[in-house]
Formats: structure tokens, sequence, C-alpha cells
């Protein structure tokens, strides 16, 4: 469970809130818990009981621990619901985002590996040759996942995995919805470079 | 007239078939949809998650390109790479030193003053000036769409000028009333299909998707209509998987915009490659006496 509000400690409190609010431009201060967002969270039934402002509620009370792993932070599924109903416009959805690449850097482990992986392989793909490969990127994710689950010994999760994408694949070249060219931008040294100096800026 | 147009990576990959379905349409329009130079793919939802920075370099740098090219206008039919793209836009515009910063290595350097459009927007200018009504040769009658528009249509992650309402948008029935078909009302119109989620977190996005084919059924819709290929292809590869296990015995077809337009249009199925959809799109258009 979250930690209760008179277990609040400042120390760990504000800088938690602090970096939050600062990397995902949100006024996480201004939340009343009038939870119109959990009452329009698509996802709110897979989440167990975090809404967008248990976890807004979570990261004031400075409960590091629960705020960078839970499953709203994994399942949110970016549709900008409790956002756009937000009576003082705080973007829970941007929230998650940052609260995955904190915890990314903090080494800890998704709860739900699959969705990093996507989004680290989309990224990687879409920068590596400008343009998105979807049969590179789909492979170089299956793989990641295949390989996370022999490490773990899940050998039916990796058959499950391989048949339905199969399915999905056999389907979508039926369709001529699978593509196997190749596509790239020229000029995506220029993104690559821009990146390369933000980040030795910011280490 | 030349309009910018930034097709994004799916609509040269796994829907190739809206790609081709834009550009046929807005050319009896009299629109010429003009691929901007060396575009790169938006980033979609994982930039943001991934890296700030990329998730603002990645979209300012096909508007530098657009405005470079000398286009007013860029029409962008993807529903995600539309909203990403429109969001960079205000953010740059918000935060010059940012702008300024992207700008140091872009060889086609962003201004910022570009409008940029999703293809709802092209085509309700096209249904003022009465151009759209002009070109229908085949009135959509009989079709039920439950017009669907998933997330990115009407809500970003950024304050941004929406173009519709942001909770019952009406740009998709607008354009349908023109074509001849009568849109349902329902629940589900801007509900979220998982996106990304069917891949990666697949139980979640088969909830979602269940709700909206329920609701969708239980209004009598007869199909949908989308702009967003991610949307479309969510809501039609997954709907028998969907469908065999709440046992909805119904089989609804998912239009683009485009082809609902284009059929009215008088082009053909296998032009506008309705055949590639997986819940079988001729079958009702050929009930119907339209093909």
């Amino acid at each position: 469970m979250t930690e209760s509000a008179r277990e609040f400690d400042p120390e760990t409190a504000h800088p938690m809130v602090k970096e939050v609010m600062e990397r995902s431009q949100q006024n996480l201060l201004a939340c009343y818990q009038c939870r119109r967002c959990a009452a329009g969270c698509p996802v709110g039934e897979e989440t167990g009981y975090i809404t967008p402002d248990r976890l807004i509620r979570m990261i004031i009370l400075g409960d590091r621990e629960n705020a960078l792993n839970n499953q709203l932070v994994w399942r949110c599924v970016s549709c900008y619901t409790c956002g756009t109903r937000c009576p003082n416009d705080i973007q829970t959805a941007r929230i998650t985002d940052t609260i995955k690449k904190i915890a990314k850097e903090a080494h800890l482990d998704p709860l739900k590996p699959k969705v990093a992986h996507f989004h680290d392989t989309f990224v990687n793909s879409g920068i590596r040759w400008g343009r998105l490969n979807e049969m590179e990127f789909m492979s170089f994710f299956e793989l990641k996942n295949t390989l996370k689950d022999l490490k773990r010994m899940k050998f039916k999760a990796i058959y499950d995995e391989l048949m339905s994408k199969t399915k999905l694949g056999l389907r979508m070249a039926r369709r001529k919805r699978m593509h196997m060219g190749f596509q790239s931008a020229k000029g995506r040294g220029e993104i690559k470079r821009l990146y390369k100096k933000t980040k030795k800026k910011t280490v | 007239m030349d309009i910018g147009y930034y097709p994004g990576c799916t609509l040269h990959a796994s829907s190739s078939l809206y790609d081709v379905q834009s550009r046929r349409i807005f050319n009896e329009v009299g629109i010429n949809l003009k691929e901007i130079e060396d575009w790169n793919c938006c980033g979609a939802t994982s930039a943001g998650k991934v890296d700030d920075f990329l998730a603002v370099a990645m979209p300012a740098r096909n508007i530098g390109i657009a405005e470079a090219d000398g286009f007013s206008e860029i029409v962008i039919p993807c529903s995600a790479c539309y909203s990403r793209t429109l969001v960079v836009q205000k953010r740059l515009e918000d935060d010059p030193l940012l702008k300024n910063q992207i700008n140091t290595e872009l060889a086609k350097k962003i201004q910022g003053t570009i409008k940029v459009s999703s293809i709802l927007e092209v085509l309700l200018t096209t249904v003022a000036s009465g151009e759209l009504a002009e070109k229908v040769s085949q009135k959509l009658k009989g079709l039920k769409p439950a017009c669907y528009y998933g997330c990115m249509q009407t809500r970003f992650p950024y304050k941004v000028p929406v173009p519709d309402d942001v909770e019952n948008p009406q740009g998709m029935e607008t354009v349908l009333k023109v074509l001849g078909a009568q849109s349902l009302d329902w629940n589900y119109k801007t509900d979220c299909c998982g996106a990304s989620a069917a891949v990666n977190d697949e139980e979640a996005a088969l909830n979602l998707m269940t709700r909206i084919m329920k609701d969708a059924v239980a209004r009598g819709a007869n199909c949908f209509v989308v702009t967003c290929p991610m949307c479309q292809l969510n809501m039609d590869s997954y709907q028998d998987k969907i469908c065999q296990k709440h046992e909805i015995k119904e089989r609804l077809p998912v239009y683009f915009i485009t082809e609902m337009v284009g059929l009215a249009m008088g082009v053909s199925v296998e032009e506008l490659q309705i055949d590639r959809h997986f819940v079988d799109g001729s079958e009702l258009l050929k009930e119907l006496n339209i093909i």
C-alpha cells in the first residue's frame, strides 16, 4: 500500500515531487483529488487501485518506491483522457512518461518489461534509419522479449508469444499489410547529432 | 492547389492503402498532396517515454523541411504523427531557446509558422467550399457508421488549439453526411483502442477494444470509420479474436474516412485497396448496392 500522509517526511518528499514537476512540466500540487481522471481512465480496471490521482498523491508524499513501480506507470496507454478532463490541466500521461524515465535511470526492472522494450526499440529503430521499418522493429522487439524470457526459463511464454506473433504475421502477409521493403531518411544524422549534444550537456 | 504532405512510416508500410487513398481523393477535389522531402519518423508516443529531447527534435526536423519546401500548410493523415507534430510546433513556439538549439543542426531551419492540419481539417474545407459535394456520384445509403476518432485527433499532451469538440467530435460525421451516410451516436468514439498495447500488453488492449466493439454493435452500427491507422489496424486485425471470446456474432468493417470519400466519388474497391482489410470490406458494400 501507499504511505500515509501521517508519515510524511518533507526531507524525502520534496526532492521527489520537485524532480517530477520539473521534468514533466506538470503542477502536481494543483491536484485536489477530485478524481475526474480516475473516472475516465480506460485502463483503470487493469491498474489495481492506482489511478492518476493516487499516483500524484504518492509522488507528493515522496513514496518513491511505489511511485516508480506500479501498474499505472506501465499500463498507461497515453490516451490523454485524464489530462484533458483535469480541471487543473494536469496531464498525468506526462507524469507516467517521466516516471518511466526516472525508473530507467535508477536501473529498476520495469513492472512490464515488454512495454519498456517496445518503446526503447521503437525509438532506436526510428533513429537508426530515420524512419521506422516495421519488420526490423518487431524482430528486435520480439528478440529482446525472448531473451528476457529465456533467462527466466519461461518457455511456455516464449512458445505462446511466437505462436501468436506468427499467426498475426501470416494474417498480415495475406492481406499485403506486411511491409518487406526498407525505408530511411538521408538526413537522419541531424537528429543523431542533436541527441548526442544534449546527452553531453546533461551528463 | 499544392499542399505539404507528411505520410509517416506507417503510410509507407502496413497502411500504405491509406496513402494511396489520400492522394487519390484529394487529387479529385483539386488538392495535390506533395510529399515533403526526406522526412523522418515522428517518434510517436514512444519517444516521449524514452527521451524528452528526442520527442521534440524528431517532429521538429519535419516542420523545418516542410517550411523550407515552401508550404504554408501540411496535412498529416496518421493521427499519432499529426498529434506529435502539432504539439511540437506549439512547444517550439513557446520555447524559442529550444527552437534555436534544434535549429543549430538542421539544414532546413524551423520558422514555426506552418499550419499543421489533420486529414479531417482539409476534408472539411472541401465540405465548406462545396467541392466535395460536387464530386459525389454514389451516395453511401444504408451505411450506419460508428465514427471512431480514438485518442490522438482531439486529445493532446500539451495545450494546442483543438479544431473539433474534444469529447464529442463531429468532423467525420460532417464529411459522411455529404456522402449520404447517416452516422450513429455512440459512447466510445474517443475511447482508446490500446494502440501499441495490442503488442506489448495484449490483455489491456483487448479489453479496451471489446468495449468499443460492444457499444458499436449495441447501437446498430454496420461499420466503423476511422482516421487513425493504428485504430484501423487494431480494430480490424483483432476483431475476430475479441468477438470469438465474447460471443459477438457481428463483424464490422473498419473503413478509413478516405475509403468512404473514395467510394462516394466512384473510385473502385480495388483502386482504394479495400481488399487489404482483415474484416471483409466489400461484402457490406455489395449488400447495400454501393458497389
